[in-house]
């Protein structure tokens, strides 16, 4: 199948080569000609190029802006996607700008799946994601063999928009939960115990998570070298507070949770990984 | 002075008659025609648009609902090309938001003032409300006679959005001061301590502000009439925290009272006065 990948960072550029892999004909557009480099594809000059030339396409990209402007802009998918083709985005951004897409690209019978994904890097590399996805049920078992190469649990949430709120839940549970261990790693220490032998013995019982072993490990480590980017996070919980405030829910540990990652842009460890909530509660002890 | 006036709503219906009474001659458009009845019975005369309004004038003031509307309305008056026109916006919106239509206007030719105001529609009618104003020396100066039959305390802050970050500010110490004397008031109930006397020995401490006077004689009254609606508060608390994510500011006080706004709204008590808070508590608390 022809399938055109848009978005080739840390996420897509092993997504795009697993499908590749998978026999099928590859096609990009990139903001950045260089991120194209070394990848076995056609290269299209505009994103409505490579619509024309793909049954399929995927993207992964990082805001609402972005999206929409690779979708509907001027030179968007929009106008080039044929109708029946299917565009599966991988990002993650607003419900509502999710629906919003769906709906102009359906006007002109062009099919979409906001599909976003949970693993990170290592979950993309390894093809091990987890897809949560909101759209046509039908559509999404078209395109569900290609699902099958990025990914392990692969769940139709809704319609669209759906797989977007289902991303944001993820978000609000997981760094949430990386800030209730990050706080535990601090008090452990401050209290002069050894946060190694803490995180060990908290992995056996009621409170192991897979945040616990891989974020508490990170920090035991002090090794704040991003897997996923903070800023992202950061990005995430705009999106998740803006849909909260929508709903008129009030969320408020996410808001707390959210002020900390304020900190952690202002401290200057947007690019670092999200571990580095850390090193926020350690900036508070400072002058103490 | 010639004035036209946008926006007749509850606050700028009396703001529009109080610059008649100062002698200024005042055109008005409103867009429900029918909210701009009154002010032609007082004297004013009637436009059609707001470009239209904006024509020979010196000075135009607009106090709409939001961004979008005040960005609309301006767009209309930058239209008319009256030149060395000074246009004044008087609503509560993000300072962001202002810098890009202060930046929008002096394209065309319009000195933009952001002038959003403190002390609600009983200062409105009075003629007593605080002014806190962004702006160019020569745009303010322009504007201040108008400011004169408008305001009492009238505080020229700085450049461009500098009038609304003040007014963000005056929110956040607001919100939370109504929310402290909420949870003061939910303390001393639940522990069965007469919260009027509660107030009246706070009153001559350290305590004393004009929240735990006004704002809490109207808890002990229970009289839940706006006053300024929840929901206004929550709006301009999101713009708080909208801005704080976009800067990398920690603020968790905020970010805590901005969700007890938004769970106010989201369970019906958007209509009613802020002081309302105090409900949310006792229905938390068991003890509604």
């Amino acid at each position: 199948m022809k399938i055109g990948f848009i978005g080739l960072g840390a996420m897509g550029r092993p997504m795009a080569l697993h499908l590749q892999a998978a026999g099928h004909e590859l096609h990009v557009w990139a903001r950045r000609p260089a991120s194209a480099d070394g990848l076995p594809a056609t290269v299209h000059p505009t994103p409505a190029a490579l619509g024309a030339a793909c049954e399929v396409v995927f993207t992964v990209i990082t805001s609402s802006a972005d999206v929409e402007g690779v979708a509907l802009g001027d030179s968007g998918l929009i106008h080039g996607m044929a109708p029946g083709s299917v565009l599966v985005d991988c990002s993650t951004i607003a419900p509502d700008v999710a629906r919003r897409i769906a709906g102009q690209l359906a006007e002109k019978g062009i099919h979409m799946l906001d599909a976003p994904v949970s693993g990170g890097e290592q979950g993309a590399i390894a093809a091990t994601l987890a897809i949560m996805a909101g759209g046509d049920a039908a559509v999404l078992e078209r395109v569900r063999p290609l699902l099958e190469k990025l990914g392990q649990r692969i769940v139709h949430i809704g319609p669209n928009g759906a797989g977007q709120v289902a991303k944001a839940c993820n978000q609000m549970i997981m760094v949430a939960a990386i800030e209730a261990v990050a706080e535990a790693m601090h008090l452990a220490r401050a209290a002069g115990v050894d946060p190694a032998k803490v995180k060990q013995a908290l992995a056996g019982g009621s409170a192991g998570s897979r945040v616990l072993d891989i974020m508490g490990q990170r920090m035991v480590d002090r090794d704040f070298s991003a897997g996923i980017e903070a800023r992202l996070h950061h990005k995430d919980y705009g999106l998740v507070l803006a849909a909260a405030r929508q709903s008129g829910v009030p969320v408020a540990l996410t808001a707390s949770v959210a002020q900390q990652l304020n900190a952690l842009m202002a401290l200057g460890f947007g690019k670092d990984d999200t571990s580095s909530l850390l090193r926020v509660l350690e900036a508070g002890r400072r002058g103490v | 002075m010639k004035i036209g006036f946008i926006g007749l709503g509850i606050m700028g219906r009396p703001m529009a008659l109080n610059l008649l009474k100062g002698g200024h001659q005042v055109s008005v458009w409103a867009r429900r025609a029918e909210s701009m009845q009154p002010l032609l019975d007082a004297g004013a005369s009637g436009a059609a648009s707001p470009a239209d309004v904006a024509r020979d004038q010196e000075l135009v003031i607009s106090m709409v609902a939001d961004a979008p509307d005040v960005a609309e309305v301006m767009r209309g008056v930058a239209s008319a090309g009256t030149s060395g026109l000074v246009a004044v916006d008087m609503s509560t919106i993000a300072p962001a938001a202002a810098k890009a239509i202060h930046e929008e206007l002096a394209a065309a030719g319009v000195d933009f003032v952001d002038a959003p105001v403190s002390g609600g529609e009983v200062g409105a009618i009075a003629g007593t409300l605080s002014i806190m104003a962004g702006g160019s020396d020569a745009a303010f100066a322009r504007a201040e006679p108008a400011f004169a039959c408008l305001g009492k305390n009238i505080v020229h802050v700085g450049g461009p959005g500098a009038g609304q970050v003040t007014k963000a500010a005056n929110q956040i110490v607001t919100g939370m001061g109504v929310l402290a004397v909420a949870e003061a008031m939910a303390f001393a109930s639940k522990n069965g301590v007469d919260c009027s006397k509660v107030r009246e020995a706070l009153l001559g401490g350290f305590a004393y502000t004009k929240i735990l006077e006004n704002h809490g004689q109207r808890m002990l009254d229970r009289n839940f009439k706006p006053g300024f609606k929840s929901w206004m508060h929550e709006k301009d608390l999101n713009i708080v925290m909208q801005t704080a994510h976009e800067l990398g500011l920690c603020l968790p006080g905020s970010a805590a009272t901005a969700q007890m706004f938004n769970a106010m709204v989201g369970s019906g008590l958007g209509e009613e006065d802020s002081i309302a808070v105090l409900k949310l508590l006792e229905n938390l608390s068991g003890q509604a």
